[in-house]
């Protein structure tokens, strides 16, 4: 059952606790302006049996099927028009609820929103520092590698580079002596080549002539 | 009374023992011509010319070409000096003309032995100079070996000439 049927229960019930109470009210209205006339009081002694029994005729008369029905018929109007009235309010009440249950929802949701929403960035700002925190070890990991990769490839190019330059030295003649015969190949004539012969003869003249006894 | 000993002179037309070998061989064979003639009397055999070294070679140690003895000494003297005369092996990069082998002979025989003979050969990877073998060292007297002595000098020419490509080029109005 929804809201509106129950609303339309409590406004029945409502309109007809005022009925009754309304029929009460004129029942006791009418008490009062009979008991006032003390003065009649025996002449209305005296005319209590008639009264009364014509009271039960009207009574009777009253409360007839028509008197009934057209009771009936104002009760229902009344019904109706305390129904209207009550269905206003209900509907004006229903409004009020209804807005502040959407301003509750509202702010319901937009707490629980902001809630999850600040969960959701508290989240996403871990998440983003753990992502920092590791790039930044990648990072450092990175520079560390590239540091010690550094220093190795440094330490192997020198050392390559000593070994070159001792390689070159240590060939330094065989390399002159390569690019003296591609440069001037066999344009150096022995003629020409004669006082060096001579004078590296002289040089070794010793060790030959003591190698030549030797050999003797 | 003691006389002196004529030695034996050789000249440098006479490098190596196949000289020595190639003069044996027309001794002998001026020889045999000779018996030959000999032999065949009336009937005249032409006597072979003797080279010019031959000729050479006995004018300068006064041997008769024409006489057998002198044939003979001669054979026995350079039989002597094939057998006993040091032997030096030298290698040049190019094939030597015969003035430079000469000039080296003449060196040799005036500096190390009288009758020192030459074996020549070719080694073109020395570039220049020559490699002396005796019977028992080598002699690196090449260029390479040379420059391998200076190898301080010519780095420190290197070292020069880099340093030199390195510093900046002076500028045109700087002075």
């Amino acid at each position: 059952m929804d809201i509106g049927g129950i609303l339309l229960i409590i406004g029945g019930a409502l309109a007809a606790i005022a009925v009754i109470l309304y029929f009460d009210w004129r029942s006791r209205v009418k008490k009062p302006a009979a008991k006032s006339k003390d003065a009649k009081a025996v002449e209305a002694s005296k005319l209590a049996p008639i009264i009364s029994q014509t009271a039960e005729e009207d009574v009777e008369h009253i409360f007839n099927e028509d008197f009934r029905e057209e009771l009936r018929n104002r009760g229902r109007l009344h019904f109706e028009k305390i129904i209207g009235e009550n269905a206003m309010f209900l509907q004006q009440d229903l409004r009020q609820t209804t807005t502040q249950l959407n301003e509750y929802m509202r702010a319901e949701i937009t707490r629980t929103l902001q809630v999850e929403f600040k969960k959701y960035e508290q989240s996403i700002v871990d998440a983003k520092q753990l992502a920092l925190d590791s790039m930044e070890k990648t990072v450092t990991t990175i520079e560390q590698q590239r540091q010690l990769l550094e220093t190795q490839m440094q330490t192997q190019a020198e050392a390559e580079r000593n070994q070159i330059i001792a390689r070159f030295e240590e060939q330094l003649a065989g390399i002159v002596n390569h690019y003296v015969m591609q440069a001037i190949g066999n344009q150096i004539d022995l003629s020409d080549q004669l006082e060096f012969i001579i004078a590296e003869l002289e040089n070794n003249k010793a060790a030959i002539l003591e190698d030549i006894k030797r050999g003797a | 009374m003691a006389l002196k000993k004529k030695i034996f002179a050789l000249p440098v037309q006479v490098t190596g023992r196949t000289d020595i070998n190639r003069l044996g061989r027309e001794l002998e064979q001026i020889e045999q011509i000779s018996i030959s003639s000999s032999a065949a009397k009336g009937k005249a055999i032409p006597a072979p010319r003797p080279s010019n070294i031959l000729t050479q070679l006995a004018a300068s140690n006064s041997y008769d070409l024409s006489r057998s003895d002198g044939r003979q000494q001669l054979a026995a003297a350079l039989a002597k000096i094939h057998d006993h005369a040091p032997l030096l092996h030298i290698s040049f990069a190019s094939e030597p003309s015969p003035k430079v082998v000469e000039t080296l002979l003449q060196w040799l025989r005036s500096n190390i032995h009288v009758y020192a003979l030459l074996q020549i050969g070719l080694a073109p990877a020395i570039g220049a100079g020559c490699v002396l073998r005796t019977p028992n060292k080598i002699f690196d007297l090449s260029l390479g070996a040379s420059l391998q002595k200076q190898k301080p000098y010519l780095v420190q020419l290197i070292k020069g000439a880099a340093l030199k490509k390195q510093a900046p080029a002076p500028t045109a109005g700087g002075k």
